[in-house]
């Protein structure tokens, strides 16, 4: 098989070339080829060239164990690839969290769209109190302690 | 929008706020309703963001008790997505399942599963197999209860009875369901009229189940005499949406129901957006003590100088005096059984007084349960089903779940003079042995469809080591045509000891290619065959008969050998 490379410009202009089979676990970059967006650059207008190039250390890495002699469909890589996926996910702040999961959604790739989405429901929301959702988000408090007690009231009906 | 607009770590403002709605629904996958909850409680904007149509249908599907496809059709006659969320989180998710109690030992088998905006809970009665099977044949089976879902996500509860020779609905109150319960009860409810603004109720409560039997008994059976109400013809029936002619009837009836529940006996005459004078489903706790076959309530407060605001006062020192009297007779040993009858009827005045009004109730609670092997051990006085620990087949446990069949082989052949066969339900459960040295299967029967049952309901009817095969071989040459893969060595009911007590004798479980099960025991011959049920299924297709008496409809407390279900239609 021939490696055909291809060439991915972020909004601000940073220049990555990658293999064929790495951009292509994301389904727009096939559209962006045949739309023949550009001669050989494909310009990314959505997304900044930190996230791009979060977005491909995630699919090399998941090209590389697809490739590996069929290893990529046994247990033991599995569960390397989901560690791997966790580290990942682990260092980026909450910004570059939420970055990558617009750029994953605009990129369309499926699995990290949803290792993101993940990501953020269990690490910011799941299982918190509201005290903890505000002060992991930032979110100020806007309501009138009456406001939040007819509120609480309304949805009394989940927290039992 | 770029993505690069997104606000820097440094900013204040929440990331959250910045994502797009269908992004936002996506992680919602993730989430359940008390989160969604939280997150509309953090802030005004992050509020309006996740309380649309869009969240809350993921939520719906995240409850996973109704398919996607169900969802949308229910939201026609449902306020919204989180409307409906709200049933089948609340009250569609705890209670869906199989419901059982001892009585009548041939098995009393309910199973509770999602109606047309409802849940619909239907007893499968014991019956005969005919020539076409299980799953072709239509299994009969009889309303229990009905819990419907209002506009707002609110339940409305109806008991089915037979009052006479006509079907009744009893409406009543869902008064509580915890989220893993595994008894359900059916109570009478006080209740009061209406709270004066910042009147605390620091009443202590009386519960219903602290009563003397006879006391419950008396209350359900003068509470569901007064609030039944004839069912409609449109009404009986027909409960699930089998094809898409049934949905304008299935409607109509659901409006018609809703209605019952607001105005009582004069619902016909009503709008469902009709402003409500006083709530029909309720009978006067005054009333009720007269009924008893005591005085006044009021009067007899009057004799002893109280009013009626200090009423629970009164009958909490008249407790206390009484408890006094008879920890003190303990000791003297004297006087005993007069003390109890007024204990008695202190008991159910204090539970009265606690409202104004009583009403007929249901509650799903969580409570400890002892089993033996797979089968609850069951109060005897108490008005209660007991939720069946029903697995569902995983890995190391492919046979769990609920099974059906009967006796002979082959299987399914009838004869002209026997034209049907007795239905047998069996749950199949895992379990190690005593001294943990093996796993053994249990097949514990729920149901038989014969006319004189000869074991207990919640026996074993075999039970089998996973880890010894049989050297046993199938005893029949026509095989009918099916291929053998596995087999376990076990043993199977016998007579035993009277009743309660049933033998074994020493039998083989045959598994099936096309997934049968064969439990053959070893002396006699004798074949059980098993198929696995899609109980959901053969109750739509069924056919419904009319219920018993409101009360024994819900729990036959009385013990019974012989089927109490479909009497006369044995007799032809």
């Amino acid at each position: 098989m021939s490696k055909k490379n291809i060439v991915l410009k972020s909004s601000n202009g940073i220049i990555f070339e990658v293999e064929e089979a790495v951009a292509l676990q994301s389904e727009t970059i096939p559209y962006m080829i045949e739309d023949d967006c550009a001669n050989d650059t494909i310009p990314l207008a959505n997304v900044t060239g930190d996230i791009l190039a979060l977005v491909i250390e995630y699919c090399k890495k998941h090209v590389v164990v697809a490739d590996g002699d069929g290893g990529g469909s046994s247990s033991s890589s599995q569960e390397d690839l989901k560690n791997w996926d966790a580290q990942f996910m682990n260092d980026l702040d909450q910004s570059k969290i939420f970055n990558l999961l617009l750029a994953a959604d605009f990129l369309n790739i499926k699995t990290l769209f949803d290792l993101t989405c993940q990501f953020v429901a269990d690490t910011m929301i799941k299982g918190k109190s509201v005290e903890e959702v505000r002060r992991t988000l930032n979110i100020e408090k806007d309501y009138t302690s009456e406001e939040e007690a007819k509120a609480r009231q309304e949805n009394e009906w989940a927290f039992k | 929008m770029k993505t690069s607009d997104l606000p820097s770590e440094s900013s204040d403002a929440c990331l959250l706020l910045s994502l797009p709605e269908d992004v936002l629904a996506l992680i919602s996958r993730f989430l359940s309703p008390i989160d969604i909850c939280n997150l509309s409680l953090c802030c005004k904007s992050l509020c309006s963001l996740v309380d649309s149509e869009r969240i809350w249908i993921v939520q719906c599907e995240v409850v996973k008790v109704l398919p996607l496809l169900e969802i949308v059709q229910w939201r026609i006659g449902i306020s919204s997505y989180k409307a409906l969320c709200r049933f089948l989180a609340e009250v569609m998710k705890p209670l869906v399942g199989v419901w059982v109690h001892q009585n009548p030992e041939l098995g009393n088998v309910v199973h509770v599963m999602p109606g047309f905006l409802s849940l619909v809970a239907c007893r499968i009665i014991p019956q005969e197999v005919g020539p076409l099977g299980i799953q072709e044949g239509r299994v009969m089976w009889s309303p229990v209860f009905e819990i419907i879902c209002g506009f707002d996500g609110s339940a409305a509860f109806f008991l089915h009875g037979r009052d006479g020779e006509c079907s009744s609905l009893y409406p009543g109150f869902v008064m509580g369901v915890e989220k893993s319960c595994n008894v359900l009860l059916l109570e009478v409810e006080p209740r009061r009229e209406k709270r004066l603004c910042g009147e605390v109720d620091n009443d202590v409560r009386f519960s219903f189940c602290k009563l003397a039997f006879s006391d419950r008994r008396k209350l359900l059976e003068i509470v569901t005499g007064r609030v039944g109400l004839t069912q409609p013809e449109l009404s009986s029936g027909k409960l699930f949406r089998c094809s898409k002619d049934d949905e304008a009837m299935l409607l109509e009836r659901r409006t018609m129901l809703l209605k019952m529940h607001k105005f009582g006996g004069n619902w016909n005459h009503m709008k469902l957006e009709d402003g409500l004078c006083y709530d029909p489903n309720q009978v006067d706790s005054n009333e009720l003590w007269k009924s008893l076959g005591y005085g006044d309530m009021e009067d007899e407060n009057q004799i002893h100088g109280t009013q009626r605001k200090g009423f629970s006062k009164y009958f909490k020192s008249g407790i206390k005096h009484i408890l006094r009297r008879s920890s003190s007779s303990s000791t003297s040993k004297s006087s005993s059984s007069s003390t109890s009858s007024g204990i008695k009827r202190l008991n159910l005045q204090s539970f009265l007084s606690s409202g104004d009004f009583v009403g007929l109730s249901v509650k799903a609670s969580k409570t400890k349960l002892s089993s033996y092997k797979g089968w609850p051990n069951m109060h005897e006085t108490r008005f209660a089903l007991y939720k069946l620990p029903v697995k569902n087949p995983v890995n190391s446990q492919e046979y769990a779940g609920l099974w059906g069949g009967t006796f002979g082989w082959p299987p399914g052949k009838c004869t002209e003079e026997k034209p049907g066969k007795a239905l047998f339900l069996v749950m199949l459960t895992y379990e190690e042995s005593q001294d943990e040295s093996e796993r053994l299967l249990i097949g514990t029967k729920i149901l038989e469809g014969t006319h004189y049952v000869m074991h207990p309901n919640g026996s074993a009817m075999f039970v089998v080591k996973i880890g010894s095969p049989s050297f046993e071989l199938f005893p029949f040459d026509d095989t009918n045509g099916e291929d053998f893969e596995h087999s376990y060595a076990g043993e199977g009911i016998a007579k035993g000891y009277g009743f309660r007590y049933p033998g074994y004798k020493p039998g083989s479980l045959f598994v099936t290619s096309k997934g049968l099960l064969m439990f053959v025991w070893k002396e006699t011959r004798v074949v059980l065959t098993l198929q696995r049920l899609d109980l959901e299924d053969l109750l739509k297709k069924g056919v419904c008969v009319s219920p018993l008496p409101p009360c024994l409809n819900f729990t036959y407390l009385t013990k019974s050998h012989t089927n109490v279900f479909t009497p006369g239609r044995r007799t032809s």
